[in-house]
């Protein structure tokens, strides 16, 4: 016997923890994008999709996020600073891949400077993960050494039963266990058997790409020139990976007064390490992309003992040109160390 | 089949003789319905080249990557009619020689792919030419109707709701084989003219110039569409645009090497019944 | 009676045409509404469809751009070239949901303060009319709003 909820019990749940002063924020499909956005029912929540197109990283690092207001009136400047928006909230339905996420960026964003904008959100967020029962092609969870149902960055997981009419309750964190307490109620004990997890292939090993990355001798290889040759520059698959974390410092005003924002930023674009005197250190395309993968499985796993990524596929699934992680790091696997 | 065997020996000839140095065409892709683009340099690789109705994406972009033509070397390539109207458009704005380039032309119906003929652009004015006259019977967009229906006011809120999702990637602008400069007007900001955050004000902007530059230049092959990571119907606008040249201007891009830009060239008769 | 709504409105124009028109509108003593303000530049030529972009973001409830007549152009065909411009950059803000009323085109010459003078009235009244411009402004407020998620 264990905890379950079952789905037709989700709108009471909605009910109870926005009552209970929850925001309530999950999978949603609008227009013709899905992403995790807020919701008033259940019925909102699209749960049956892979994963949404948008990564959950903008519920913590949006797009674009106001830090500070200025004004400048004679010699005085006056600041004023923005706070990240305050309140609990609970995000259900998270991916695992996408919880993972969250957890690998934790450390960057604290390492030397505590980015409120980033830990304010995380620790007012009850991360509710369903384990996997379907992957597409892209899904390479197991290829960096994560599951269907990892648990890294949630609070709850929730195992599908094999009925598909509700979950195995697994709490896995306190702030987990409070945020499940309001709906205790809801939930009943049960036998019914769980559904079988996804099969997703393991489409590479981790560690020959690592051993290559980490030669110094590769950093120059043709490979990839090779490889990148076809790479637009997009960056679309920065902008929907949710461990990518660059962002850019912008004051949009004048003289008089202005706004100093967050966006997002990334290494595939010439622009990102444009100097001033019009210099750019990486000047091509197979730099930026090397940079990527670098960065990725070397540089970051070198600081935070991680690997910034966690499977979810998106770079490979948006790809206008149908390039991405997955692809990159099987072709390095053949490689010689 | 057939017209993938017939250019596959067609690069390998070139390739061969030295007379390319290289063919932009299409590999498989990482799964069965996808295609990526691929350059193939020597006779041994030309096996990777595919050809069927998967191959969309309009390679075009790729012929004025930085110093690819800057040795007079002769490239092929792979382009259906609207990729070749944007060959014309590029060499029309100077970035282009068209004598470097070899089209391998193809269009498709359905599943099947066939050949065009012709190998330099200007062969095959008299084909495009034959486009604008006869537009396909690919119907308008039925969306389109329904923004021309809305009022201002509705208009206005449907852009920004679709607006409102854009990330400000640019991808759209990377995809577009019209957008190569080097500095864009987003990137620029001294001065700034419109904002670099993706607010909605922000994209809102970012997307009425992306719009404009492309008036009277697109040529609708839908890569910006396509390349659009949260599927904002970029190609209502673009379409929207063409169609707004060809009525006022009688342009319709592409049609050859030659043809003056249609934003860079006036007639004193041009119409005016907007001014006041 | 509620107050009536003065609009916020931009003139972009030439210094050859209209900016000498409204000189002559000034010189000869004509009144006219004094909710223009007023940009010179060069030519109409040199009229980016990117400063009607910055006026409306800088909250402008209307933009008039204005000209010499086609064949008077201090450059020849400055004008020209704005001509085949503006058709397609209306076009395309009408498609986006800006009401061409709010974006005005026309040519005064030197010698027309009159015009100058009863066109920014007309302008006035018919931007006072539609009213302040109030779905653009509601995204002028959004980029000084907090983070909402
Ligand atoms: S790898 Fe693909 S998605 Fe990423 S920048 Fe290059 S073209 Fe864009
Ligand atoms: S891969 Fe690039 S965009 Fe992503 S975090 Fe690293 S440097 Fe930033
Ligand atoms: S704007 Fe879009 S459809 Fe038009 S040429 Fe560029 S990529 Fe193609
Ligand atoms: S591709 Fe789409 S999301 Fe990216 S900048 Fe263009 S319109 Fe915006």
């Amino acid at each position: 016997m264990t905890r379950c909820l079952f789905s037709n019990k989700l709108e009471n749940c909605v009910t109870l923890w926005r009552s209970a002063g929850y925001s309530v924020i999950g999978p949603v499909r609008k227009d013709a994008t899905s992403s995790y956005a807020a919701v008033e029912h259940a019925a909102d929540f699209d749960l049956g999709m892979v994963l949404p197109d948008r990564s959950i990283k903008e519920l913590f690092f949006p797009q674009t996020e106001p830090m500070l207001h200025y004004t400048i009136k004679q010699q005085a400047i006056n600041t004023e600073e923005f706070t990240p928006p305050a309140g609990k909230r609970i995000i259900f339905g998270v991916r695992p891949c996408d919880a993972s996420g969250l957890s690998i960026d934790d450390p960057l964003f604290g390492w030397d400077y505590k980015d409120e904008y980033w830990f304010q959100r995380r620790n007012e967020s009850v991360i509710v993960t369903i384990a996997c029962t379907k992957a597409d092609d892209f899904c390479l969870c197991t290829s960096l050494k994560l599951a269907p149902d990892s648990t890294n960055g949630s609070d709850i997981l929730l195992r599908p039963l094999e009925n598909n009419n509700g979950w195995q309750v697994e709490e896995l964190t306190e702030r987990g266990r409070e945020a499940f307490s309001a709906i205790a109620e809801l939930l009943q004990e049960a036998s019914e058997p769980t559904a079988p997890l996804a099969v997703v292939p393991e489409m590479f090993n981790l560690d020959t790409c690592v051993a290559w990355l980490q030669n110094p001798e590769n950093f120059e290889s043709k490979f990839w020139k090779d490889i990148s040759m076809r790479c637009i520059g997009c960056g679309s698959c920065t902008y929907l990976c949710p461990t990518c974390h660059c962002f850019d410092i912008q004051d949009e005003g004048d003289t008089y007064s202005g706004i100093r924002r967050k966006n997002w930023d990334s290494c595939s674009f010439a622009l990102f390490t444009m100097h001033t005197s019009g210099h750019n250190p990486r000047s091509t395309q197979s730099a930026r992309w090397r940079q990527r993968i670098m960065h990725k499985f070397n540089y970051f796993p070198g600081k935070f003992s991680v690997n910034s990524c966690s499977g979810c596929g998106r770079c490979t699934r948006q790809c206008p040109v149908d390039m991405g992680i997955t692809e990159t790091l099987q072709k390095i696997s053949t490689l010689h160390p | 089949m057939i017209t993938q065997e017939k250019y596959r020996s067609k690069a390998k000839k070139l390739l061969a003789e030295g007379s390319v140095k290289m063919v932009i065409g299409y590999s498989p892709g990482s799964t069965p319905d996808r295609r990526r683009p691929v350059f193939i340099r020597s006779f041994d690789e030309a096996d990777q080249l595919v050809l069927d109705s998967n191959c969309i994406a309009n390679l075009s972009g790729y012929l004025v990557s930085e110093g690819l033509l800057s040795d007079e070397k002769h490239v092929a390539i792979f382009l259906r009619p609207d990729g070749i109207r944007s060959i014309n458009i590029l060499a029309a704005e100077s970035q282009l020689n068209v004598d470097q380039i070899i089209i391998f032309g193809f269009d498709t119906n359905g599943n099947e792919v066939r050949a065009l003929t012709g190998e330099h652009a200007g062969e095959f004015s008299e084909f495009i030419g034959s486009i604008k006259e006869h537009p396909p019977e690919k119907s308008r967009d039925p969306l389109l109707y329904q923004i021309e229906q809305m009022n201002p006011q509705e208009r206005f809120a449907f852009w920004k709701d679709e607006f409102s999702r854009c990330i400000k990637c640019y991808a759209c602008r990377q995809a577009c084989p019209m957008c190569y400069c080097r500095r864009c007007i987003v990137d620029s900001n001294q001065p700034q003219w419109i904002n670099t955050s993706s607010h909605t004000l922000g994209n809102f902007e970012w997307n009425v110039v992306r719009a404009f530059h492309l008036a009277g230049r697109c040529v609708g092959c839908g890569n910006c569409d396509r390349a659009c990571p949260v599927n904002i119907p970029l190609r209502l606008i673009n379409s929207r645009m063409a169609e707004e040249v060809l009525d006022s201007f009688d342009h319709f891009a592409g049609l050859n090497p030659a043809q003056e830009p249609v934003l860079a060239s006036f007639k004193k008769d041009d119409s005016e019944t907007f001014i006041l | 009676m509620s107050e009536l709504f003065e609009p916020k409105i931009i003139a972009f124009v030439c210094t050859y045409c209209t900016y000498a028109g409204a000189d002559l509108a000034g010189t000869s003593r004509l009144k006219y509404a004094p909710n223009v303000r007023i940009i010179r530049l060069p030519c109409t030529g040199r009229i980016s469809p990117m400063f009607i972009l910055k006026a409306l973001q800088k909250g402008a409830d209307g933009v008039l751009v204005s000209g010499c007549h086609p064949g008077d152009c201090h450059f020849t065909h400055g004008n020209y070239h704005a001509r085949r411009r503006w058709m397609v950059f209306r076009s395309l803000l009408d498609f986006m949901g800006i009401q061409p009323e709010r974006v005005i085109f026309s040519w005064i010459s030197a010698a027309e303060g009159g015009k100058f003078a009863d066109l920014i009235n007309t302008v006035t009244e018919d931007i006072r009319k539609l009213g302040p411009f109030d779905q653009y402004k509601e995204l002028i407020r959004e980029t000084e709003a907090p983070a909402t998620l």
